[in-house]
C-alpha cells in the first residue's frame, strides 16, 4: 500500500504525518515506535527488560567469578564495586519493574475486558522513558565509568566519589521514576475506569488487583526517592549541604528517605508477583482461588503495613531503642499478611486436579523459594540478632529468595503462562521444565551457600576476601549455582528462537489451559481491539463461568453446547472489527521522552544549552501531543 | 503422566545434591576456628544474639518443613491422573482462613517480646569501670583512641591502621569496653563478628557499642558498610588480653613508643 509510492520529497510534517499513517497500517518498524496499543507496548517492556536481564546477569557472572575464590585478580576494586551497583540498580529498576509492567500492559485490559489503557499515548510515553531512562544510565558505561555507589547509593559516600557515574545513577533513576510514576496512574485509572460492565471490585482477577495495589504504591513511593534523588543531585552538582554534617546536614536524612521508598518498593516488586502466581495457580488447579477476599485483603494489607517498616534496614544506625523495638514488631507483622498468601495458594492446589505444566512450576517454585524468604525476613526482624547479620550475605541470599525465588520465578510463570496469548504459539513443554529444574537448582546452588557465608562472617559488597575464613566453599558453589542459573536462562532463549520467533511451538488457539479469565475468550493474538464485543460479567473468573456451570455440590458441569450462556464472543468473529473506535498510532510520545537524557546529559556536563535543547524536546513533544486529534 | 516422568527424571539427581549441600551447612557452620563465625561467639553479646537468631531460627525451620511438606504432597496427592474429572470447585473456608491469620500473630509475637528485651539490654549504658575506647571510621582504616590513657603531656594512646596493616584494639578480657563510634568522611560500620553485632560509624553522629569479651585471643573484623574503593581492605583485629595487667603493659610499651615517635600511632604507620 504506502509502501508501493514512489517517495518524493516531503516537508517535515508531511513525513511525520506519512510515517503515523503508515504506522497505522499495525506493518513494518514505525508501526512499533508509534505504536498506542498496550500488547505492542507490553511486548517491547518484556523484550526490552528481558535484554537488560541479561545485562544484569553478566555482572552476576562476572562478579560471582571474582568471589569464587579468595583473593582473587579477575577485576580490580573500582570495576567490583561498579558491577555490584549496576547489577542491582538493572535488576530492580530495569528488569522487575518493568517486567511486572509488561504483564500489567499485556493483560490488565484484557483481563477488565477493556480495549486499551485509559490514556494510550501515555503508556507509549511510560514505555520509551524507561529504554531512554535505561539507555542513559547505560551510557555512563562509555562517558567515564559507571556509578559506583551502589543501588542504595548511601550519602554522603555518593555525595564524594568522584567522576559522573554517580550522576548517571542518581539522573537515570530520576528518569525511570517519571516511567514508572506515568504508568501508576495510568494502570490506577483504567482498572477504576475502564472495566467491562458487570466487572465489579469484587469480580475482578487478582492479579488486576495487585496492579491497582502497586500503582498506588508507585504513587506513594517513587515521589520520596525522587526527592531524595533531587538532595543528592544538587549535593554534587550545586554543592548542596543535605547530608553533610559539617555544614548542617545529616548523613542519615539519606537513608530514612530511600528505605521510606525502598521498602515499598520490595512490595511494588514483588506485589505484581503474587498477582500471577494467583492466577496461575487456579487455572492448572481447576479450582477457584483458595480465599479470594483474604488474598485480595492481605495484599492491601502489605502495602500500607510496607510503609511503616523502613527502619529495619536502618536497626544499625543507632536509633535507640525505642526506633529500633517499635520497627521490629511492625516488620515482625507484616509475615502475618504474607503467610495468608502462602496459606491460601496451598489451599488453592489441595483437592485440585493439577497439571503440572511449565507455568504451574514456576508458580509452585514460587512459592517454595518465596517461603524461604519470608521467614528469613522474619529472622531479620529480629533486632538484635540482626545486628549480626545485617549487610552480611545472609541478607544477600534473604533477598534474593524474595525477588529472584519470588518475582523472577513469578514473573517467569507469567511468560509461559501468558505469553502464547500474545505469539499464538506455546512453549515447547520439555524445554520449559529443563529451564524450571535447572534454574531451581541453579538458584538454591547459588543462594543457600550465601546463608552460611554470612553467618561466617562475610559482608556484602566485598570485592574479596581472606582465605582461612571458612568462606571458600561456600563462595564457590554459590558461583557454579549462578552459571547453573545461566545454562538455565540459555535453555529459556532457546525454547523462545524455537517456539515463538521460529514458531515451532505448538498453535496455542485461544483457550489453551482452560483458562477463567476473560483473556482466554479472544483469538490469540488478540485482534488490536481486543474485544470485538465488550463482554459482560457476571461472575468472578468470568469465561470459566461461561464454559461450565456448578452443581449442587460445587462440581463444575460443562456449559451444552448452544446453550444460553456463553456464545456471544465468538460469534462476533466475522464482525471484523470495523468501526472500532480506537486510538491513532503517535510519535509525540517518544519525542516527549528524548527530552529526558538531553536533559540529563546537559545537567552532568553543565551545559544549560543542553538542558535547555532538552527542554525544548519535551515541550515540543508535549505540545505536538496535545494538539494531536485523538484519532484519523 | 508423560510430565511427571520428566519431573522425576530431573528431582531424582536434583535432591542429593541439595542434601549435600545442606549437610556440609551444617558441619560447616560448627567450625570454630573461623575467624569471623558468628555461630562461635566469643562475647557476652554476640553469643546473645545467637541465641536470639537460634531462637527465631528453630520456629522457621519448623514452618518451613510444614509449608513445603504440604505443597508437596499436595502436588502429589492432587496431581491430574487420567480419569480424574474437574474437581469441586471450593472459593474458601473462612473459619480455617481466620484461623490461619491469627495463629502466625501468637507465634509472631513470641518472637517478639524477647527481642524487645533484648534490645533494651543491649543499648544498656555502660557500667562505671567500662574502658572507653573513641572509634573513628576513616576511608579505608579504623583509629582507636583511649582517652583514659595518657602519656606524660596528656596525649591519649591512639592506635591508627591502614588498608594493609589493620589497627589492633587491644581490650582485657571480661571487662565492659564502652565504644564511641564516628566517621571523618563517609558512613563505616564497626563489626567483630565473634564479640558482638555491628553499629555504624556515622561522620557528625557518635554512636556507642559496649564489648565483652568472653575469652581472649584476637578476633578480626571489618567494615560491614559499603564505604567505596577498598572496603573490603577496611579490617582491624581485637586482641583480647587475657588479664587487666597484660593490657596495661601493653599499653605502657605503646605509650613509650607513641613519646619516641611523637606522633599518636603505632600500627601501620604513616597516615
Amino acid at each position: 500500500m504506502a509502501q508501493a509510492t514512489v517517495p518524493k520529497p516531503l516537508g517535515l510534517l508531511e513525513t511525520l504525518r506519512q510515517v503515523r499513517r503508515d504506522a497505522a497500517t499495525y506493518q513494518g518498524i514505525w508501526s512499533w515506535i508509534a505504536t498506542v496499543d498496550h500488547k505492542r507496548i507490553g511486548m517491547m517492556y518484556l523484550v526490552t527488560s528481558l535484554i537488560f536481564f541479561l545485562a544484569g546477569g553478566i555482572y552476576a557472572l562476572l562478579i560471582r567469578l571474582q568471589l569464587a575464590r579468595p583473593e582473587a585478580d579477575i577485576v580490580d576494586p573500582q570495576t567490583f564495586n561498579e558491577f555490584f551497583t549496576m547489577h542491582g540498580t538493572t535488576m530492580i529498576f530495569l528488569v522487575v519493574m518493568p517486567l511486572s509492567s509488561a504483564f500489567f500492559n499485556l493483560v490488565v485490559p484484557l483481563m477488565i475486558g477493556a480495549r486499551d489503557v485509559a490514556f494510550p499515548r501515555l503508556n507509549a510515553f511510560s514505555y520509551w522513558v524507561f529504554l531512554l531512562g535505561g539507555l542513559f544510565l547505560y551510557s555512563s558505561h562509555i562517558l567515564g565509568g559507571p556509578p559506583d555507589g551502589g543501588w542504595f547509593g548511601y550519602a554522603p559516600l555518593t555525595v564524594r566519589q568522584p567522576g559522573h557515574g554517580i550522576d548517571f545513577w542518581a539522573l537515570g533513576l530520576q528518569i525511570l521514576g517519571i516511567s514508572s510514576l506515568a504508568s501508576g496512574f495510568n494502570f490506577l485509572v483504567t482498572i477504576l475506569n475502564m472495566r467491562a460492565p458487570g466487572m465489579s471490585l469484587f469480580r475482578l482477577p487478582v492479579f488486576v488487583w495487585m496492579t491497582m495495589v502497586t500503582s498506588f504504591l508507585i504513587i506513594f513511593a517513587m515521589p520520596v526517592l525522587a526527592v531524595a534523588l533531587f538532595q543528592l543531585s544538587f549535593s554534587r552538582l550545586f554543592g548542596a549541604h543535605f547530608f553533610n554534617p559539617a555544614a548542617g546536614g545529616t548523613p542519615l536524612l539519606w537513608q530514612h528517605l530511600f528505605w521510606l521508598f525502598g521498602h515499598p518498593e520490595v512490595y511494588i516488586l514483588i506485589l505484581p508477583a503474587m498477582g500471577i502466581v494467583s492466577e496461575v495457580l487456579p487455572t492448572f488447579a481447576r479450582k477457584p482461588l483458595f480465599g479470594y477476599p483474604f488474598v485480595v485483603f492481605s495484599g492491601i494489607a502489605i502495602a500500607f503495613m510496607s510503609f511503616g517498616v523502613w527502619v529495619h534496614h536502618m536497626y544499625t544506625t543507632g536509633l535507640g531503642p525505642v526506633a529500633n523495638s517499635a520497627f521490629g514488631i511492625t516488620t515482625i507483622l507484616i509475615a502475618v499478611p504474607t503467610g495468608v498468601k502462602i496459606f491460601n495458594w496451598i489451599g488453592t492446589l489441595w483437592g485440585g486436579n493439577i497439571s503440572l505444566r511449565t507455568p504451574l512450576l514456576f508458580a509452585v517454585g514460587f512459592i517454595s523459594m518465596f517461603v524461604i524468604g519470608g521467614l528469613t525476613g522474619v529472622m531479620h526482624s529480629m533486632v538484635p540478632s540482626d545486628y549480626q547479620q545485617q549487610d552480611t550475605y545472609f541478607v544477600v541470599a534473604h533477598f534474593h529468595q524474595v525477588l529472584f525465588g519470588g518475582a523472577i520465578f513469578a514473573l517467569f510463570a507469567g511468560i509461559y503462562y501468558w505469553l502464547p496469548k500474545f505469539t499464538g504459539r506455546l512453549f515447547n513443554e520439555k524445554l520449559g521444565q529443563l529451564h524450571f529444574w535447572l534454574m531451581l537448582l541453579g538458584f538454591n546452588l547459588t543462594f543457600q551457600p550465601m546463608m552460611v557465608a554470612g553467618l561466617m562472617g562475610m559482608p556484602r559488597r566485598v570485592y574479596t576476601y581472606p582465605s582461612g575464613f571458612g568462606l571458600e566453599i561456600w563462595n564457590l558453589l554459590a558461583t557454579i549455582g549462578a552459571f547453573v542459573i545461566a545454562l538455565s536462562i540459555l535453555v529459556f532463549i532457546i525454547n523462545a528462537i524455537y517456539s515463538l520467533v521460529m514458531r515451532r511451538g505448538e498453535v496455542a488457539g485461544a483457550d489453551p489451559w482452560d483458562g477463567r479469565t476473560l483473556e482466554w475468550s479472544i483469538p490469540s493474538p488478540p485482534p488490536p481491539y481486543n474485544f470485538a464485543e465488550i463482554p459482560h460479567v457476571r461472575a468472578r473468573d468470568p469465561y470459566w463461568h461461561e464454559k461450565y456451570v456448578e452443581d449442587q455440590e460445587g462440581r463444575p458441569v460443562p456449559v451444552v453446547a448452544g446453550g444460553a450462556n456463553g456464545e456471544e464472543h465468538h460469534e462476533a468473529e466475522g464482525h471484523g472489527g470495523h468501526g472500532i473506535h480506537m486510538p491513532s498510532p503517535s510519535y509525540f510520545p517518544l519525542i516527549a521522552a528524548l527530552g529526558f537524557p538531553i536533559i540529563g546529559y546537559g545537567f552532568i556536563y553543565a551545559d544549560y544549552a543542553l538542558v535547555a535543547a532538552g527542554v525544548v524536546v519535551l515541550l515540543l513533544g508535549i505540545y505536538g501531543w496535545a494538539l494531536e486529534p485523538a484519532s484519523e | 503422566m508423560k510430565t511427571l516422568r520428566t519431573l522425576a527424571r530431573y528431582l531424582v539427581p536434583l535432591l542429593p545434591l541439595l542434601l549435600v549441600v545442606l549437610l556440609t551447612a551444617c558441619t560447616g557452620i560448627g567450625d570454630v576456628d573461623a575467624p569471623q563465625n558468628t555461630f562461635a561467639p566469643r562475647g557476652e553479646f554476640a553469643r546473645e544474639q545467637k541465641h536470639l537468631f537460634l531462637y527465631a531460627m528453630w520456629p522457621a525451620l519448623a514452618i518451613m518443613i510444614l509449608v513445603e511438606g504440604a505443597l508437596i504432597v499436595a502436588l502429589i496427592a492432587f496431581r491430574h491422573r487420567r480419569g480424574r474429572g474437574l474437581p469441586k470447585q471450593v472459593h474458601g473456608n473462612p473459619p480455617l482462613e481466620v484461623i490461619w491469620t491469627l495463629a502466625p500473630l501468637f507465634v509472631l509475637l513470641g518472637l517478639a517480646v524477647p527481642m524487645v528485651s533484648m534490645i533494651i539490654d543491649h543499648d544498656r549504658p555502660p557500667s562505671a569501670n567500662a574502658l572507653p575506647v573513641k572509634v573513628t571510621g576513616i576511608q579505608w582504616a579504623w583509629q582507636f583512641e583511649y582517652p583514659t590513657i595518657t602519656d606524660s603531656q596528656g596525649k591519649p594512646l591512639t592506635i591508627l591502621g591502614t588498608p594493609e596493616r589493620p589497627a589492633e584494639l587491644h581490650i582485657p578480657v571480661g571487662r565492659e569496653v564502652a565504644l564511641e563510634l564516628t566517621a571523618s568522611d563517609v558512613i563505616h560500620s564497626f563489626w567483630v563478628p565473634r564479640l558482638a553485632g555491628k553499629r555504624d560509624a556515622i561522620p557528625g553522629h557518635t554512636n556507642h557499642l559496649l564489648l565483652v569479651a568472653e575469652e581472649p585471643g584476637t578476633y578480626p573484623g571489618q567494615c560491614a558498610e559499603y564505604c567505596g574503593l577498598l572496603h573490603a581492605d577496611m579490617r582491624m583485629i581485637v586482641v583480647v588480653h587475657e588479664s587487666e595487667e597484660s593490657f596495661r603493659a601493653w599499653a605502657q610499651q605503646q605509650l613509650a613508643a607513641q613519646a619516641q615517635s611523637g606522633q599518636g600511632q603505632q600500627q601501620g604507620t604513616a597516615r
